[in-house]
């Protein structure tokens, strides 16, 4: 099936010039008509502008995802934001690299950015300026973040479930107390 | 001396169905600020998923959720069948909706009894339950199971139905929608419910699109933003259904688009039965690209939405999904500003949340 372009064509327009890299810019259907339009912006720090331009045609921010790039052999992340504007998706992709190791908080301008930006920042390290709340969402503040990203071997896992090691730690702090 | 102090609530409490905790600033009986945390019951779904095949992780993600399973891995069926550029067969199409709608009754009817166990209506609780028995058995007889149905596979469905079962489907709506219909006429008008339920846990308009809730909890606030009408996927391309809207904002309306739509669901039950095609029920998956697709779904809580991305072997790279209740937690802070401390819970179950799903 051959994948017709739809969309706001003042969204996608501003959504254009933040994104010149070669393929950053592809437009998809499903098989059911349904438009999804994918960018890459060129630095990640313009996805406050393309959040700007989305808000202002009434759009909803869906989703956003932090993965890795270990496919690509890059040790940096990225970032895809879903928006939809009356039924057409548009993913704007983040590439953070060493120069550019941060995204600005998009939760002033959807409030509902705030847990996202909020799991991204604690189980995947992700560093996000100018965050309104930036308190942890699942996670207690005495864990380290980024925790996701780490491998932790079974045998230190279980050392504190099936040893005295995890009694003797709360025995302790009863004592101290 | 300030006449505020914190009243903490959960994780672990008898009205609420998983854990979460709230923290309450509370006047005397009345709350002004409520604030909650989250994170008991996070399971690491997600790290699970990128260690499985395509094919298993169809079985993983119809376990995010109970009530929504056949969301799940609806949603991530279509996403991997738009990573690989998959059309599947028009009878599966049909037999999936099929399967979603049913799930769809259980599941407001599960949230409408609830509500009325949370009022101390026993009876009217005791009652929706056992009406909700009527599609429990439906989805018992044709998949084999009452929660997870199973449904779903890459490339189409793993059931069928015969006339057998089409009579049966059908013979068990005949004897669901009047009652459903009766259960909405009650919560309507009944003096317990009403009383509890009207003008309680307001979300005004702008408030639900500030924080662009989903489903029900929407649409109760005069927000129209159901998938199936929006971006129609499967068969809901070919199905004549209405979606409903309420303007009270309040819990009363939540429930009364949770009833309006079983109903509606009955209807499209009975189309789908009037109406499937013949024809296969799969097609062969095809060759994994190194690509990213992402696909959106209705489930009862409101719309799901899962991204993947695939490097060309049967391993997701990436797969990320987010639920409806995930949308709709913040929306509570708006909504017990204000109300009495009794009516926690039953605010809480207006948003129908679930929290394993929120922390997968």
């Amino acid at each position: 099936m051959e994948d017709i372009i739809k969309g706001n064509a003042d969204v996608m327009t501003a959504l254009d010039k933040l994104c010149s890299g070669k393929n950053a810019i592809q437009h998809t259907n499903d098989f059911f008509g349904n438009a999804f339009n994918w960018y890459t912006l060129d630095l990640p720090e313009t996805i406050l502008d393309a959040a700007k331009e989305l808000y202002k045609h009434r759009a909803r921010l869906a989703m956003i995802t932090a993965y890795n790039r270990e496919q690509e052999n890059k040790e940096e992340k990225s970032l895809c934001y879903e928006f939809v504007i009356e039924g057409v998706v548009y993913s704007i992709t983040a590439n953070l690299d060493a120069a550019h190791d941060s995204v600005p908080s998009l939760s002033r301008i959807f409030p509902n950015a705030d847990w996202h930006e909020r799991e991204m920042m604690e189980l995947y390290g992700i560093k996000i300026t100018d965050h309104p709340n930036p308190r942890r969402l699942f996670l207690d503040e005495k864990l380290d973040k980024g925790l996701l990203g780490e491998i932790v071997p079974l045998s230190v896992m279980m050392n504190g479930a099936s040893s005295a090691e995890l009694w003797e730690r709360i025995l302790a702090d009863k004592e101290t107390k | 001396m300030s006449n505020t102090f914190t009243l903490p609530l959960g994780p672990v409490h008898v009205a609420l169905e998983e854990p979460v905790y709230f923290k309450l600033d509370v006047e005397g009986e009345v709350i002004r600020k409520a604030d909650l945390t989250s994170g008991h019951v996070h399971r690491g779904m997600e790290a699970l998923a990128s260690q499985r095949n395509l094919i298993k992780n169809t079985t993983l993600t119809e376990r995010v959720c109970s009530l929504c399973s056949n969301s799940h891995s609806f949603t991530y069926c279509m996403a991997v069948e738009n990573a690989l550029k998959m059309e599947i067969p028009i009878r599966a199409q049909y037999l999936r909706a099929m399967a979603e709608e049913i799930k769809r009754v259980a599941s407001h009817l599960f949230n409408t009894a609830i509500q009325a166990h949370i009022i101390g209506f026993k009876s009217m609780f005791m009652h929706v339950m056992e009406v909700r028995e009527i599609i429990q058995d439906v989805k018992e007889t044709v998949y084999g199971n009452r929660m997870n149905l199973a449904a779903n596979c890459i490339g189409g469905v793993k059931y069928d139905v015969d006339k057998k079962y089409i009579d049966f489907i059908l013979n068990s709506l005949d004897k669901l929608a009047p009652q459903v219909e009766e259960i909405q006429e009650m919560y309507a008008t009944n003096h317990n419910i009403v009383t509890r339920t009207k003008g309680i846990g307001l979300l005004p308009k702008e408030d639900a699109i500030r924080l662009g809730v989903v489903g029900p909890v929407a649409r109760g606030s005069g927000v129209m933003n159901d998938v199936r009408k929006e971006s129609p996927y499967s068969a809901y391309t070919k199905l004549e259904f209405k979606s409903f809207l309420r303007d009270g904002c309040d819990v009363w309306s939540r429930t009364q688009i949770r009833l309006d739509e079983a109903l509606e669901s009955i209807r499209m039950i009975r189309q789908i039965c009037a109406q499937l095609p013949d024809g296969p029920l799969t097609v062969k998956m095809n060759a994994i690209p190194t690509t990213q697709a992402c696909a959106r779904s209705e489930a009862p809580r409101g719309e799901i939405f899962y991204y993947i991305r695939t490097n060309g072997t049967d391993m997701p790279a990436r797969l990320k999904w987010r639920v409806p209740s995930y949308m709709n937690w913040e929306a509570l802070g708006v909504m017990m500003r204000d109300c009495a401390v009794a009516d926690v819970a039953l605010i809480t179950n207006s948003i129908d949340p679930c929290v394993s799903c929120t922390e997968r």
